[in-house]
């Protein structure tokens, strides 16, 4: 008899977010602006809690909704009563504010340890359910990390669970597949991907939970480690909102010179998210700077400029040494800056000015992701960041790989940037498992004691980094699409990892930075950084690291791997998209189908197929193909929208890719406007003729 | 456990979270505290379904909230909702794309004589979000300890014929797929058992209709409609200031309505001051339009094309937008059982926009609404104990409200329009309350080949309204619009007319796949079901979808 506890979040409603849901001044989200929901992911994992219940046929189970938040945040914990929780608590505090993924996954461990102890009697039988991330977060650590305080095992983009000899086995995604897998002891924290069927509320359960009184636990009641502001482990620097992508809009009329943006598009090295300004200015620690005043690696750009005006100042002044700075000094050097700055900002700043030490010390690694023949994509991307980071520091880079029988890929690995690589070799290490990978990565960084240590934001790094940060006690930001060398002189910070990513669905971009912690992690997502060109000259030195390993640390048993197969693969560096105008499946699949072929035949790139909702709802595609704002978002190098007129809530769901290019016979499509090239024609004409100059192309 | 079937049975059942219905809530509650009253709404949240101007008369909403909450004018809410007043009243009458005459004094000399067109000043009244002043509503319900409970979709209404008694409503399945087999999360509809059932749906409701077929409630004359398309649209400071708050302009003539060469449609803009420099612009279509090509979204388009709106207007940005019927039929389309004259029968009542409360006159249903809600509360109040006399007893209680009387005032208005024209029309129904009942044809009757001469260039952007009013349903559920018979869109409609369906819904619902007409995209159902009424073989029937689908209005 098992029971379950779903955590469950309450987020902003990030689908009905405006520009004026923004403060213009501080870029903060006026959360008053949105309405409140639930975590839809967590929505979607309360419905798969309830259906393992019914699978399981056992009635007399308890399900039990955890939440954390504000006390208006017992919204969702009535939710979630009015369709299938048996009870609820909230943990509830002003002391539990303000809190990162260490310091809310700490107190919701100390939360299920409670419910345990109190309402499950101390029994092990049972589920902890989750969904895989937020929409405001989107940072998918929590779970993993609570799975790491409470020493379980995590199950990490569950899509279906099945009920075989009353067991449950549970459907993952993982990187390019699928794999069945069953937890070989109770309990397990599983987190749900994707779960369509939604559990619906009755009239009665609905008047019910209304009435009813949501128990909160305090935090003096739950007695956490680490809780609130102080028990974080990242501080937000700041937020800002994302530049706007601007569309190119350029009507082509030749289907030649069409084919001949597909194949540059779809074969492009990567996308450069990063922007120039940020790749020129490279970082140069304080003792290395031709001016010993010069604080221009600041990373808040109005801390540049304050210190960038100081600079004058001392230079007007003839201010040469930091000594000559008495009080009388002091009151010229405010008056001069007139207004900048007062006299207790100006101490900060010259005391920022005496920190010269870097933060941090210890190398730069990157955690590699390997199939067991070959690193991935992502790894050798991050390897590229890492050394042009571990170069700005003047420290080596390091790669970390785990698996068994790496050694043929650790070559590669200090071609493409790695000074060292850490190869740990392990039989019980052939396939992913998250509790022996975790023990043996931080095992090793415990050892080595790296400054900064870089992971793949796929579905295995975003497993794996939250554990090892939270096992190694240190501040972890997910999906990066910016990382960069900074000082934060008057913190006294000097030569720290400033990671920018972007939350509540990309609405917004937050700069982050690492506290309270001997190292500093992050995700990166793939396709943001730029790997380097491979040199099989370069030296490079393998380190063969012993981790102790037994069956007792392999948590999964793992019953079928399906790669490629069965999934859409979302990720691939093509999407062909097609809408209502091509009018039957038939035709769909034909023309679609027929662009794919030529255009990984030619460039040799992931192509994956596409559909507009509409051309779902006529059955020309499954609903698993839909793109947009109810489908999947994507952000591929080179989206292709034949007949798809184009709609905001479809454009919102590409919103990130490089290149859209879109077919169309109407002139006046809204797509046009949204896109970067355009031709105004009949898809069953043009299809055939691309596909000859693809083919015929250079 | 607990025993959860006591909680599907309730004393008075109110079904829809409106005006009418909260006002209705309100007014018993306070009246008599222990009475369990449930509110139900099939919307997602508060005011997510209530779209209007608004313009709204103080009276009603004062006579209500003075009664149930001290010193109401003082909250916060007070202030927030109810925007300002009116203080800037124009009526402009647009003969063509530039020009534009303020005949406010006009109406100003018409309401002196007490002439029925007279009732369009509105000077003083609040400027208001309906969306939000429901929303308002539902917070002081629920304070007083009114159960308000969203997500639920009514789909039909028990009712036993041999007693005259409705036992109950039923609500809908839920969890069937596309082509109507059960899902794993499939949840047959509950019943809700109930002592009294207030009918508060709104325009054209689906209970509301399945409730007078059932218990032979009988209209003297035939419900017609109007749909209201409105955007919210943010400008810029010069241009706000310029408009000013308190400013309200109702505009008639042009883009649907021109002397001799035509268009002549029923109807006209709206151009309404909301605050922090939004100003709600709508254009307002009476449904008995003959072009098949027409969609009123176009006449709004061409509307805000016109100087005097583009002025104000041009380079906004519509921040929300939203369509909705209004049922016009006034006096003599309200429904009644023909034994006591009741608007319901026994223990079910007939309010707001369910009853056709809307005095086209003023163009006004609003403060008809809230009245309507006031007497259904006293009067539930006063026959808890013989709940067969319960709708006798509301009429009586409207009637001494004075409802029935100034819809008398309107009585024949929209009629004499409909039959006559806008041209002779108007200034005919200035007599209309001295004429006798006249019926003519229902709306969808009207269409003809004719076109619409003021069709702007470029097609309205559909996609985007319908992401603005936020509307969303589960993509997976049975498609909730019935084309009853296909054949007829292909044989006779397309050639025809051209399938209007496609061109006239505000949400884009319609689409020729294949040269056959459907219902390709339900999930943007906007829910005003024009399609329902304006379809010209009557082929279309709007069923409710799962509970919680539909548009997501906070300021419309």
């Amino acid at each position: 008899m098992s029971h379950y506890i779903v955590l469950v979040k309450q987020v902003p409603d990030v689908s009905q977010i405006t520009d004026n849901a923004f403060d213009p001044e501080t870029g903060n989200l006026i959360r008053t602006r949105l309405p409140s929901v639930i975590n839809e992911h967590d929505a979607q994992a309360l419905a798969f809690a309830n259906q393992m219940r019914v699978l399981s046929g056992d009635k007399d189970t308890k399900l039990i909704c955890l939440s954390m938040g504000p006390p208006m945040a017992e919204e969702v914990l009535r939710y979630s009563l009015a369709r299938c929780a048996d009870d609820v608590v909230l943990l509830t505090d002003r002391a539990l504010g303000g809190a990162d993924t260490v310091a809310t996954a700490n107190p919701l461990a100390y939360g299920v340890r409670k419910i345990v102890a109190e309402k499950f009697g101390g029994s092990s039988d049972y589920y902890i359910i989750a969904g895989m991330q937020s929409v405001d977060g989107d940072t998918a650590q929590v779970p993993a990390q609570l799975a790491e305080e409470l020493k379980l095992p995590c199950i990490a983009y569950a899509t279906e669970a099945e009920f075989i000899n009353e067991t449950f086995r549970f459907t993952r995604i993982i990187s390019g597949g699928s794999q069945i897998v069953e937890a070989k002891k109770l309990p397990v924290v599983v987190t749900v991907a994707k779960y369509e069927f939604p559990v619906y509320p009755t009239f009665s359960r609905t008047r019910r939970a209304n009435k009813s009184q949501v128990s909160q636990w305090t935090a003096s009641d739950i007695n956490a480690e680490y809780i609130g502001v102080k028990g974080s482990k990242t501080r937000v620097i700041r937020v800002f909102p994302p530049g706007k992508t601007t569309r190119k809009c350029q009507e082509i009329t030749d289907v030649k010179e069409l084919a001949r943006i597909l194949v540059e598009a779809a074969s492009a090295e990567v996308k450069a998210q990063e922007t120039e300004a940020e790749k020129k200015k490279h970082y140069l620690l304080p003792d290395d700077r031709p001016d010993k005043f010069d604080r221009s690696f600041e990373g808040l750009e109005k801390e540049a400029q304050d210190y960038k005006l100081l600079m004058d100042i001392f230079k007007e002044m003839g201010i040469q040494d930091l000594s000559q700075i008495d009080d009388a000094k002091k009151e010229q050097i405010v008056e001069k800056a007139d207004g900048a700055y007062r006299v207790k900002a100006l101490e900060d700043m010259l005391d920022g000015l005496k920190a010269n030490t870097p933060t941090y010390s210890g190398e730069v690694w990157v955690c590699a992701e390997h199939d067991g023949t070959a690193p991935n994509s992502a790894t050798f991307e991050l390897l590229g960041k890492a050394r042009d980071l571990a170069d700005s520091l003047n420290v080596e880079c390091g790669v970390v790989i785990a698996g068994e029988n790496i050694q043929p890929m650790t070559k590669d690995l200090i071609a493409a940037g790695a000074d060292k690589v850490y190869a740990i070799e392990h039989p019980l290490l052939k396939e992913f498992d998250p509790t022996a990978y975790r023990k043996a990565i931080a095992t090793t960084i415990e050892r080595h004691k790296p400054q900064i240590v870089l992971y793949g934001a796929t579905p295995q790094g975003r497993v794996l980094a939250p554990m090892v940060s939270y096992r190694v006690q240190c501040g972890l930001t997910a999906d990066c699409t910016g990382l960069a060398i900074n000082d934060s002189s008057r913190k006294g910070q000097i030569a720290c990892l400033f990671q920018t990513r972007p939350a509540l669905g990309g609405n917004v971009m937050a700069t982050i930075c690492t506290k309270d912690s001997g190292c500093q992690m992050a995700t990166a997502r793939p396709g943001v950084m730029q790997a380097l060109t491979k040199d099989y000259s370069r030296k490079g030195q393998i380190i063969n690291e012993q981790v102790e390993l037994t069956e007792e640390d392999v948590s999964l048993r793992i019953i079928k791997t399906e790669m490629g197969t069965g999934e859409v693969n979302f990720d691939a560096e093509v999407i062909i998209s097609g809408g209502k105008g091509l009018q039957d499946r038939t035709n769909f699949e034909n023309k679609i189908k027929s662009l794919m072929s030529a255009i990984s035949g030619k460039t040799g790139a992931a192509v994956e197929l596409g559909a507009s909702r509409t051309a779902v709802e006529q059955g020309f595609a499954e609903r698993i193909h839909q793109v947009g704002q109810t489908g999947t978002a994507v952000g591929p190098k080179l989206y292709v929208a034949m007949g798809i007129s184009g709609a905001i809530q479809h454009m919102i769901g590409v919103a990130n890719t490089e290149v859209i290019v879109a077919i169309n016979t109407d002139p006046n499509a809204p797509i046009f406007k949204s896109a970067d090239y355009y031709i105004i024609g009949d898809v069953n004409q043009i299809v055939p003729k691309l596909v000859q100059e693809i083919q015929a192309a250079e | 456990m607990s025993n959860d079937s006591t909680l599907n049975q309730v004393s008075v059942l109110i079904v829809g979270a409106g005006p009418a219905g909260l006002s209705a809530a309100i007014t018993l509650k306070k009246a008599d505290p222990n009475v369990e009253v449930v509110v139900v709404d099939k919307a997602a949240g508060p005011g997510n379904h209530n779209l209007s101007g608004a313009v709204l008369e103080p009276g009603a909403l004062h006579k209500l909230l003075d009664s149930a909450v001290p010193d109401w004018q003082e909250s916060d809410q007070a202030k927030k909702v109810l925007v300002s007043k009116v203080e800037k009243d124009e009526v402009l009458f647009l003969p063509g794309k530039n020009l534009s005459f303020n005949i406010i004094s006009m109406i100003k000399m018409a309401a002196k004589m007490k002439l029925g067109f007279g009732q369009m000043v509105h000077h003083g009244d609040y400027i208001c979000s309906i969306a939000q002043l429901t929303s308002w509503l539902s917070d002081i319900a629920k304070g007083m300890g009114v159960e308000v409970v969203h997500g639920f979709a009514v789909e039909d209404i028990h009712y036993d014929a041999a007693t005259g008694k409705a036992t109950g409503v039923k609500l809908i399945d839920q969890g069937l797929d596309k082509h109507g087999e059960k899902q794993c999360n499939y949840v047959a509809g509950e019943t809700i058992e109930a002592d009294i059932i207030v009918i508060a749906e709104g325009c054209d409701g689906l209970l509301a209709e399945k409730f007078i077929d059932k218990a032979g409630l009988k209209r003297q004359a035939k419900q017609l409609y109007s749909v209201g398309v409105k955007e919210m649209i943010r400008v810029s400071d010069e241009q706000y200031a310029k408009f000013g708050d308190g400013h309200v302009v109702h505009a008639m003539g042009y883009p649907i309505w021109t002397p001799v060469i035509g268009p002549g449609m029923f109807g006209g803009g709206i151009m309404y001051a909301m605050g922090e420099n939004r100003i709600a612009v709508g254009m307002i279509v009476g449904l008995d339009w003959h072009p098949c090509d027409f969609n009123p979204q176009d006449a709004l388009t061409q509307f805000k094309g016109h100087a005097f709106v583009k002025q104000f207007i041009e380079g906004g940005e519509v921040i929300e937008a939203g369509a909705k019927m209004i049922p016009e039929g006034g006096f003599y389309a309200i429904p009644r059982d023909p034994a006591t004259n009741a608007v319901g029968k026994s223990n079910v009542l007939l309010l707001g926009d369910s009853a056709g409360f809307v005095n086209m006159c003023k163009i006004k249903g609003l403060h008809n609404a809230i009245e309507s809600g006031i007497a259904a509360g006293n009067a539930i109040c006063q026959t808890l104990n013989n709940t067969s006399g319960t709708a006798e007893q509301y009429t009586t209680l409207l009637t001494e409200a004075g409802v029935f009387a100034e819809m008398e005032t309107a009585k024949n208005f929209r009629q004499t329009v409909a039959k006559f024209g806008p041209l002779q029309g108007m200034p005919l129904s200035v007599l209309g309350k001295w004429l006798p009942q006249f019926d003519i044809e229902s709306d969808w009757q009207e269409l003809t080949t004719a076109r619409y001469r003021l069709k702007p260039s470029v097609k309205f952007d559909k996609d985007t309204f319908t992401a603005v009013a936020a509307t969303e349903h589960r993509e997976e559920e049975p498609c909730h619009l019935i084309i009853q018979d296909e054949t007829i869109c292909v044989e006779k409609c397309l050639s025809k007319f051209g399938a209007p369906c496609i061109t006239f819904c505000p949400a884009g619902v319609y689409e020729k796949i294949q040269d056959q007409p459907k219902a390709a995209n339900p999930s943007n159902c906007l829910h005003c079901k024009t399609c329902q009424r304006k379809c010209p073989f009557d082929n279309i029937r709007w069923t409710v979808p799962e509970g919680a689908g539909g548009p997501r209005y906070k300021t419309m």
